[in-house]
């Protein structure tokens, strides 16, 4: 067998463990090890990928961040401070149907504007949002939907991790592509809420048949400050401190979680059981996801080596197939391996192979950035390997919901971001007209 | 007889680095055309942009064999290849990388002692040393005396936070891929970088005071070959590297010449101002630095490492080649 | 489960809560940290030496301090579907596939333990450090010598995981554990 065929093969087999349900992170393990063996002639060498893998992969500040990220999530939940904050959206979105889904959207735009990583937002809204819009009648598969969904935002909106990568990959200034990423973000925001209304009118079997959104009683405009004031001191501190230059992006996760425990102790509703039992939760959770993104980077490295996705891509560079060929057979590839491969591995393997065919053709840089990030985030969603469904997996309280379920729920959200992608393909100056040319 | 051998060849950083663009373009070549007659072709496997192993981690896929050639950044190594960061902690030397680099491979084929911490990775030196153009100081403020500096927060890469030390600034260890942001927002109020990254990454847009401080030019790596996969292939091919090596090298700076001085110019068309700083600015600058190349050299001999040896030689050769290093670092 | 086997568990989870705890603790020693830094660099103008390579060692043992646990309380990702199938009609033949899924864990984080162990004893013998010399610099070798540490604490619960399955398959009866403490009990 070639390399290449032991890395399809290895794609198949991939598959296969994960349906039949064996832990996903070990399954990409005893693939990758196999395959490698196979192909190089030699255990050891397999061992050595693992081994590289496990040391490095994580190994950056900014997935350092994430533990923090998360903690300060738990922290907003656990104090209440999440369950005040939807009581205020619910009065703000209290004519639209579906307005917690909407107010859940609108929630991970802004959380979005602070984290550069979809994980994040995963799994602080799994936590913040789900319980609140269960108890509003919403269905579970639509609650962990709409987190997974919305989750994304967090890496179109700027600061995102994989416009940063992008631009590295490609010579392109970052600072134009986040600007470029602004009106598709906040597009996609807007095409979610519109699709959660629609959704709630027209297909309440989906969302929830009995919605309690408009039942709470009306707040007075006091206990409205009251519940919305430490949530919004919270934003301030953060959005604040970043655009005053105070601190970065990647340090706010530390500093918002500070933030949030100073909150819940000034208002007395943080307690030292809660605060450990968070705390521990925070950390089994950033485990399983870290060992996951670990396993996936083994998987990654195992198919580069065997040259399956580059020999994809090569045969998609080279088609003579004219500028709309190429543009559309790569977005297509880019979504086939979001099934299977993670977001920034996607981007490593694709983005250089194609760089030198797109040049050429006179192709936007930084349009076919944000082209590209909207087309690899579509795989955060798809099974069988869609990280943000499995960071919340990790993060729910709940057992009865299982894998197929959020993944089930996030499908509509999927659909909607090829909407936007496609809006975003047809009409380029949604993303380069903020940066004036 | 006819040889088939595979070669898997690594770098952290994407092709679009100017590098990693010359060992596919120029290296790979060279080593091919070397081959012509020997019998042996090479089926290359080319694994850039951390798809195989990230910019702090060639070293180490190379020596364990994941692949069996890499790209191998000194810079992000400091560890094991600390007597190759000599340039970082010897600043004010030479504003010329063509010169620093080939002086470099010179100094790598006489000095056993420097090859010697290659070998002790696992890795023979293939040459092709990577030179990166003078570091600049870019700031959001003109620079006119070091007074300027005082309290303001300069972003640098790690080993370039020492040259900050002593001049009132406060060194922040930085990140190429960030500092556009970060000055933006005010985290910084400047940074340490070179012209050629500068530009692409639009630096000047938010940082439009260009002083060239004359930090120098610096050596940041090379080609390396797993050194038990290299020692078993035959002469032939062992040849065929080393003289992509040089073909590299050379090809690498000819282009990188011209980037600097096109960087330059796309800076000042942009409305950055360039300075050059005074002699008297430099000296100043230069004295009020502690001197880390000699704490440096002393701990690498405390490893048993050749650091005095290597600083000396290293000083000895550029100041032979007709350099006037703003401070003697060696001989202090 | 045998009375000698539930002891050998409890030890066990034991040992894996411990390094679940000392990974939180680690969490909050980040926070502190980037706080520090942050704070000192706005206010009093000295930042923190070596936070960004202190917080890029920390995650990695941050995340192998607490893997084992991770697996213990069920919070590897899978896909469920057929197991609950099974688990309904076929009880035994689940338990058998839990089996082959465990065994297969426990080798193959054998093999990445095994081959982690060179790396480790790399980074004792040449002293590895990150950081630069004049500014900051830490060894290497204790996150390295975390992942070790870490793989055998999962290896563990991957073993014990399989033998309960295995006794399960045996017997026909459900091995029910009793739940130790971390788990979603917080929200
Ligand atoms: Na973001
Ligand atoms: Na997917």
């Amino acid at each position: 067998m070639t390399p290449f065929e032991i890395g399809l093969a290895a794609l198949a087999v991939m598959v296969v463990l994960v349906y039949v349900g064996m832990y996903v992170p070990l399954a990409l393990m005893v693939v990758s090890y196999c395959a490698v063996w196979v192909m190089k002639g030699s255990p050891i060498l397999a061992g050595k990928l693992l081994a590289l893998a496990a040391s490095e992969t994580i190994s950056s500040y900014f997935f350092g961040v994430v533990p923090l990220f998360v903690l300060m999530g738990y922290i907003v939940s656990v104090t209440g401070m999440g369950r005040d904050a939807f009581d205020v959206a619910n009065q703000i979105f209290r004519r639209f149907r579906g307005g917690l889904g909407i107010g859940t959207v609108g929630a991970n735009a802004i959380f979005a504007a602070i984290t550069g990583i979809s994980i994040a937002s995963a799994a602080v809204f799994t936590r913040i949002a789900v319980p609140e819009m269960v108890r509003h009648g919403y269905t579970k598969r639509f609650s962990v939907g709409v987190v997974a969904g919305s989750s994304v935002l967090g890496m179109l909106i700027p600061p995102s991790l994989l416009l940063i990568l992008y631009g590295l990959l490609t010579e392109q200034s970052v600072g134009d592509l986040f600007i470029a990423g602004v009106i598709p973000g906040l597009l996609l925001a807007l095409i979610f809420g519109i699709g959660v209304f629609a959704m709630a009118r027209f297909w309440p079997g989906f969302i929830g048949e009995n919605l309690s959104d408009s039942d709470e009683p009306l707040l007075d405009s006091g206990e409205l400050f009251r519940k919305g004031f430490p949530i919004a001191a919270l934003i301030f501190l953060v959005l604040g401190g970043i655009y005053a230059g105070w601190f970065t992006p990647i340090e706010a996760g530390a500093v918002g979680c500070l933030g949030a425990i100073l909150i819940g102790l000034l208002r007395r509703s943080l307690t030292w059981k809660d605060f450990w039992s968070v705390l521990t939760d925070t950390g089994l959770v950033t485990a399983s996801v870290c060992f996951l993104i670990i396993a996936a980077q083994m998987y990654s490295r195992m198919l580069a080596l065997s040259g399956a996705p580059a020999e994809f891509g090569t045969f998609v560079a080279t088609a003579d197939i004219g500028f709309w060929g190429v543009v559309l057979a790569y977005v297509a590839l880019v979504i086939v391996m979001g099934t299977i491969l993670d977001s920034s591995s996607i981007m490593l393997i694709l983005v250089p192979l194609m760089l030198p065919v797109i040049q050429p053709m006179n192709i936007d840089l930084i349009w076919f950035g944000i082209v590209t990030v909207l087309a690899v985030e579509i795989g955060l969603l798809t099974p069988p390997f869609g990280i943000s469904v499995f960071v919340i997996k990790s993060a729910l309280s709940d057992d009865t919901i299982s894998l197929g379920d959020i993944f089930a729920g996030a499908a509509p959200f999927a659909l909607m971001m090829l909407l936007v992608l496609s809006l975003v393909l047809l009409f380029p100056p949604l993303a380069t007209l903020p940066l004036g040319y | 007889r006819a040889e088939t051998v595979d070669v898997t060849i690594a770098a952290g950083h994407p092709p679009v680095f100017r590098w990693v663009k010359h060992t596919s373009q120029t290296f790979i070549p060279a080593v091919n055309k070397a081959l012509e007659g020997s019998g042996i072709t090479v089926n290359w496997s080319e694994q850039y942009g951390g798809s195989l192993a990230k910019v702090g981690g060639v070293l180490e896929a190379v020596e364990e064999g994941l692949a069996e050639v890499g790209l191998v950044s000194s810079l992000f190594e400091a560890a094991k290849l600390s007597p190759q960061n000599v340039t970082y902690f010897t600043p004010f030397v030479s504003s010329n990388a063509t010169a620093i680099s080939e002086l470099m491979d010179k100094l790598h084929e006489e000095n056993a002692e420097l090859r010697r911490s290659w070998e002790d990775n696992n890795l023979e030196y293939l040459g092709a040393a990577i030179g990166i153009d003078d570091y600049l100081l870019m700031t959001t403020f003109p620079v006119n005396s070091l007074d300027d500096l005082k309290g303001k927060k300069i972003g640098a890469p790690g080993p370039a936070v020492n040259w900050l030390k002593g001049t009132g600034a406060i060194g922040v260890s930085g990140n190429l891929t960030t500092y556009y942001n970060e000055i933006k927002t005010g985290v910084y109020d400047g940074v340490i970088v070179f012209a050629t990254a500068a530009v692409p990454g639009k630096l000047y847009e938010v940082a439009p005071y260009v002083t060239k401080v004359g930090f120098g030019a610096q050596y940041a790596g090379g080609i390396a070959a797993n050194k038990e996969w290299f020692d078993a292939q035959p002469e032939a091919l062992q040849n065929a590297l080393r003289r992509g090596g040089v073909a590299q090298r050379e090809a690498y700076h000819k282009d990188l010449d011209q980037a600097i001085s096109a960087s330059l110019e796309a800076m000042r068309a942009n409305g950055a101002t360039i300075t050059e700083v005074s002699p008297e600015f430099r000296m100043k600058w230069a004295a009020g630095m502690e001197n880390v190349a000699k704490a440096w050299a002393a701990q690498l001999d405390g490893e048993g490492k050749p650091g005095s040896s290597v600083l000396s030689a290293y000083m000895d050769a550029m100041r032979q080649d007709g350099a006037t290093p703003v401070r003697d670092w060696d001989k202090e | 489960m045998p009375r000698f086997l539930q002891q050998v568990q409890a030890v066990i989870d034991r040992l894996t809560m411990a390094l679940n705890v000392l990974g939180t603790l680690l969490i909050l020693a980040l926070m502190v940290l980037i706080n520090s830094d942050v704070i000192g660099r706005g206010v009093f103008l000295s930042p923190v030496s070596g936070v960004p390579e202190l917080v890029s060692m920390s995650i990695v043992a941050i995340v192998f301090l607490q893997v084992g646990q991770a697996f213990r309380m069920g919070r590897f990702t899978r896909t469920d579907a057929l197991i609950n199938v099974l688990e309904k009609r076929a009880p035994r033949i689940r338990a058998g596939l839990e089996l082959v899924y465990s065994a297969a864990g426990f080798f193959i984080i054998g093999a990445l333990l095994n081959a982690s162990y060179p790396l480790f004893i790399k980074a004792w013998d040449r002293n590895t450090f990150v950081g630069t010399v004049g500014d900051f610099i830490a060894p290497i070798w204790p996150v390295k010598l975390v992942i070790l540490i870490g793989c055998a604490a999962l290896i563990l619960q991957l073993a014990m995981s399989a033998i309960r399955s295995a006794i399960e398959m045996v017997s026909g009866r459900k091995v029910v554990l009793p739940d130790s403490a971390g788990g979603h009990d917080a929200v």
